[in-house]
């Protein structure tokens, strides 16, 4: 199997996503960043993020119901796939053995 | 809620976007404008933004694989289908392509001459201004008013002085048989050109009237005397090179006179951008006006009755000014100078109108009626529907073929409308390939096209953007006029009997306006027919017609006389005579019919001091006039040499035109020229010949003797060794003249031009009735060969229960001779109701005859037949068990 890399940007979203569970779709995964980055980001980056990992096979969409706000348009909701979840959590080892082989001293009062 | 989105950058962002994607991406960016509506403006802003920076690769569809709908890729199939269908009945596309691509090229022709043709001097910007001044008059033998392009002498002078509201008056005078001279700097003579026409005298105005773009130097020199423009082409010829043109100085003999009156000396102040091959000013040098013997007569003249054939007046009228009132004074104005003689009035003619007025003519004698541009508007549309025809025929025809396929398409859910679509495609396709054939036949066609009419049509669709635009619609029309019934016919075909064999249904009905349309073909067809005959046979009359004298192998030699050829001449005539080959020599002004050559007097009668008001044709000629062209005398003797008038001779048109009942009746009366200048009297009267040409009956005429009027040598040749004898006749003249231009002219070639028009128009008509037949063979072959496949069985039937070969052909041939039959009985009326009206225009016309017609029809069925004979003896020869053995 081909191996994926999973940018950072992309892992935010992908997180994101994650939390969002069943709600995230882009303007909802945009206004959760926006608000946690406390930054503005552009709904066409989340949008390529989600492209890319949907082709990755991060994640899953299907298409929810028309809102008025939307004019007449679907919403396109996303969901994290096993293979996403799992990339997550690896990254997330990855992570945090990395972290824990900080020398404590060095930072050292 | 009722704020929207922007419309642009949404129809953008629906433009670019990949089809999956722009549901969720809409969708997102309109609900982000939505929450952002509390400040409408940054709302939309922000959208535009958002849109634009969803324009990246990943978001863009694909060019290539670009997710079709279904009605394109519907489409496509179509053409492939077509294409295919085409490849596969190869003589049936080949047939209608061909008649499709004729057609459309004699159209495409047809058009480029009318658009050549009505573009005549339309390049001036002020041309809506810019009119000719005409002479009105009245003959005393004609009921209408007629209208010369020569005006009198002093009629430029007078328009500028006493209608000051004209803002530009250009008298124009168009020489001929001009001599020029090109000199090196000590004067000596380096080269010679003769100029047969193109040589004009003008002042700048011209210029402020038309325009005629210089290269170099400027229009004023124009205004003295001696100076000249040359146009870029005449400057190459004379000097190689038009820049080295400029400044230079040319010597000019002018023309058109019977004395020579020396040279004059032009200095090239000026070259003319090269003239446009649509203006009736083909300018090849222009001359100030008051230069030369001839120029300072008509600057310098007071007399209104004194004028020359090609001096005519342009003027520019200020805007807003109304043709109608400058008529009007014109006429007032006129009347101050009229005398009982002389009633002239003058009018002015819009610029516009020139190229149309065949009657009063032109300097490029290029004139074209509109009723003849309507006629061949006609005759276009006559080919083209008759091309048409041939494909609506063979398509319906054809239908049988392709019901299976039909029926296949409707049963997999075709509904009438797709398939009508189907077959307007199928024909686009082969109008598509018939235009494209069509433009390459006329652009190969078009050189000879411009040779017979001696015309110079440009075919450049870079140029001129009309053409495309012609093709264009020429494809949509002929694809609508063609495509539709066949169209409407075949969708209509019922998939249950098509599928099950039984196509019978609805076929008769095709078969009844196949007959219709093969009739309306033969119509056009042997209506050209008829009228090509009847023009060839007109045509015949006039070249073959007895013209009343001898015009076989004589050659007329112009010069022009000084005192001192004069004393020449009879050396001359003495050495010609000694030449081998040379029958008689007599010197003359003019031929026995000569046309615009000739000169038209007033005469008095028996020593009345008035004028008679009969004006006939003045022609000088010596003792050797008469036998040398075989006139016949009726009365009294031929004329005595003598180099002063001495005799008369008239004809009996004159007699008749003085009310005298006998020829003997006129012998030894006086007749008076040039207001009784001339006074001698009759000696002989001559037998009517055609001394004009065919389209009118013969003039009045006198002829006498004086020597310094003659200005040609009429040579009479025996026929054999024609080339050898006139190499000497060039050696004994260069030694007599030698500082002339010798060229010579045979007299039947001079009377064959008389009838180009005629001439031209009779080929034209036998190219198009050449088509016309040719379109309806080809629509002919088609038919019989789809006939012939059609009813395979039944000739097999007919064989095996005994019908003979003969019976077989006769069964094919029987339908298409009631066809044409019906055909030439209404061809009939019509052609001989237009060549009729065509004839009256003659005063000499062959009777339309029965045979004309009959020989018309006989060669439509002839050619019909040997067309369709083809198929009809490989069906007859067919072996019928072969036919008959398979279900």
């Amino acid at each position: 199997m081909q191996y994926h890399s999973l940018g950072e940007f992309e892992e935010l979203v992908l997180l994101a996503v994650a939390a969002l569970h069943d709600e995230a779709y882009g303007v909802s995964i945009q206004e959760s960043l926006a608000g946690k980055l406390s930054k503005n980001i552009n709904i066409s980056a989340i949008h390529v993020a989600l492209k890319r990992m949907e082709d990755k096979g991060f994640v899953k969409s299907r298409f929810g119901g028309i809102t008025e706000e939307r004019g007449g348009r679907r919403k396109k909701y996303y969901v994290i796939t096993a293979a996403g979840k799992h990339m997550l959590d690896s990254q997330y080892e990855l992570r945090t053995a990395l972290y824990k082989m900080i020398p404590k001293i060095s930072f050292g009062r | 809620m009722n704020e929207r989105p922007p419309k642009w950058p949404l129809l953008f962002l629906r433009w670019f976007c990949r089809e999956d994607y722009v549901e969720e991406i809409e969708g997102d960016l309109t609900e982000i404008f939505h929450r952002r509506l509390h400040s409408p403006a940054k709302a939309r802003r922000q959208f535009l933004w958002n849109v634009l920076k969803h324009f990246r690769p990943a978001f863009i569809r694909s060019i290539n694989v670009k997710p079709r709908k279904n009605s394109t890729a519907m489409i496509r199939n179509y053409f492939k289908t077509s294409f295919r269908n085409l490849v596969r009945n190869k003589n049936y596309a080949f047939i209608n392509i061909t008649g499709l691509a004729i057609g459309i090229a004699v159209c495409t022709m047809i058009f480029v001459i009318i658009q050549f043709q009505t573009s005549f001097d339309t390049f001036h910007p002020k041309k809506d201004r810019a009119y000719r001044v005409l002479t009105a008059y009245r003959r005393a033998d004609a009921a209408n008013m007629l209208y010369g392009k020569n005006i009198p002498y002093p009629l430029p002078v007078a328009l500028k002085t006493n209608f000051p509201a004209i803002e530009e008056v250009a008298p124009v005078y168009a020489s001929h048989s001009d001599e020029l001279l090109v000199v090196d700097a000590n004067g000596a003579t380096v080269k010679k050109f003769k100029e047969e026409r193109g040589l004009f005298f003008t002042t700048p105005a011209f210029f402020n009237i038309f325009n005629f773009p210089l290269l170099a130097g400027s229009y004023a020199p124009l205004k003295d005397r001696n100076t000249v423009l040359l146009t870029k082409e005449t400057a190459e010829k004379y000097f190689g090179n038009w820049q080295d043109a400029m400044g230079k100085t040319i010597k000019l003999q002018s023309g058109g006179f019977m004395f020579d009156h020396g040279t004059d000396v032009l200095k090239v102040s000026g070259i003319l951008a090269t003239i446009p091959a649509n203006t009736d000013f083909q300018l090849k040098l222009v001359v100030s006006i008051g230069t030369s013997y001839i120029g300072t007569i008509m600057t310098e003249a007071t007399n209104w009755g004194e004028t020359t054939p090609d001096f005519s007046c342009y003027i520019l009228m200020p805007p807003g000014a109304s043709a109608g009132n400058l008529n009007q004074q014109l006429s007032a104005y006129a009347k101050k100078f009229q005398t009982p003689e002389n009633k002239d009035s003058y009018i002015i003619q819009p610029v516009n109108e020139i190229h149309y007025d065949t009657q009063t003519g032109n300097y490029s004698n290029k004139t074209i009626s509109h009723q003849l541009l309507n006629v061949l508007w006609l005759i276009a549309a006559f080919i083209l529907a008759i091309a048409c025809v041939n494909f609506i025929n063979l398509s319906t025809a054809q239908a049988i073929n392709r019901s299976k396929e039909i029926g296949v398409r409707k049963v997999l859910g075709s509904s009438r409308s797709q398939l009508q679509i189907k077959f307007i495609i199928e024909t686009f396709l082969m109008v598509t390939i018939a235009v494209i054939l069509a433009a390459g036949i006329t652009l190969l066609a078009l050189p000879s096209v411009n040779r017979l009419l001696e015309l110079s049509v440009p075919f450049n669709i870079v140029v001129n953007p009309a053409i495309i635009l012609f093709l264009l619609a020429i494809t949509i029309a002929v694809t609508a006029l063609a495509g539709f019934y066949p169209s409407v016919v075949l969708s209509r075909f019922n998939p249950v009997n098509v599928l099950k064999s039984k196509h019978a249904a609805g076929t008769s009905k095709g078969i009844s306006l196949r007959r219709g349309l093969v009739v309306f073909q033969f119509i056009i067809a042997q209506a050209l027919i008829i009228g090509t005959l009847i023009i060839v046979k007109q045509m015949d009359l006039f070249m073959n017609q007895p013209l009343g004298f001898d015009k076989d192998a004589i050659v007329t030699v112009p010069f022009r006389t000084d005192s001192l050829r004069i004393a020449r001449l009879d050396y001359l005539k003495k050495q010609l005579l000694s030449t081998n080959g040379v029958q008689a020599v007599s010197f003359s002004s003019n031929t026995p019919v000569d046309e615009s050559r000739d000169t038209w007097n007033p005469f008095s009668y028996n020593h009345s001091s008035k004028e008679t008001g009969i004006y006939a044709i003045t022609k000088f000629a010596d003792d050797e006039y008469v036998p040398d062209y075989k006139l016949q005398l009726v009365a009294g003797r031929n004329l005595q040499k003598s180099s002063m008038v001495r005799e008369f001779l008239v004809n009996e048109s004159l007699v008749k035109s003085l009310g005298l009942k006998n020829p003997e009746d006129i012998l030894n009366k006086s007749i008076g020229l040039w207001n009784n200048v001339m006074t001698a009297p009759v000696v002989g009267v001559l037998k009517d010949f055609n001394d004009r040409s065919f389209h009118h009956k013969p003039a009045p005429l006198i002829i006498t003797t004086n020597v310094t009027m003659y200005n040609q040598a009429a040579i009479k040749l025996t026929t054999t060794n024609i080339a050898s004898t006139m190499q000497s006749v060039k050696n004994i003249w260069e030694q007599t003249f030698p500082d002339f231009v010798f060229e010579y002219r045979f007299l039947d070639e001079k009377i064959e031009s008389f009838y180009k028009q005629e001439n031209q128009l009779a080929q034209l008509y036998k190219i198009f009735a050449g088509i016309a037949i040719f379109l309806s063979c080809l629509g002919l072959y088609g038919l019989a060969s789809f006939m012939a496949a059609q009813r395979i069985k039944e000739v097999g039937i007919r064989k095996v229960l005994g019908a003979s070969a003969a019976n077989i052909v006769y069964l094919f041939s029987k339908e298409f001779i009631i066809l044409i039959t019906i055909a030439f009985v209404i061809a009939t009326p019509i052609a001989w109701y237009y060549m009729h009206t065509w004839l009256q225009d003659y005063v000499y016309r062959i009777r339309i005859s029965g045979w004309i017609f009959a020989a018309g029809g006989l060669a439509a069925i002839i050619i019909a037949l040997a067309t369709i004979s083809f198929q009809a003896i490989r069906a007859a020869l067919a072996n019928p068990v072969k036919s008959l053995r398979t279900e």
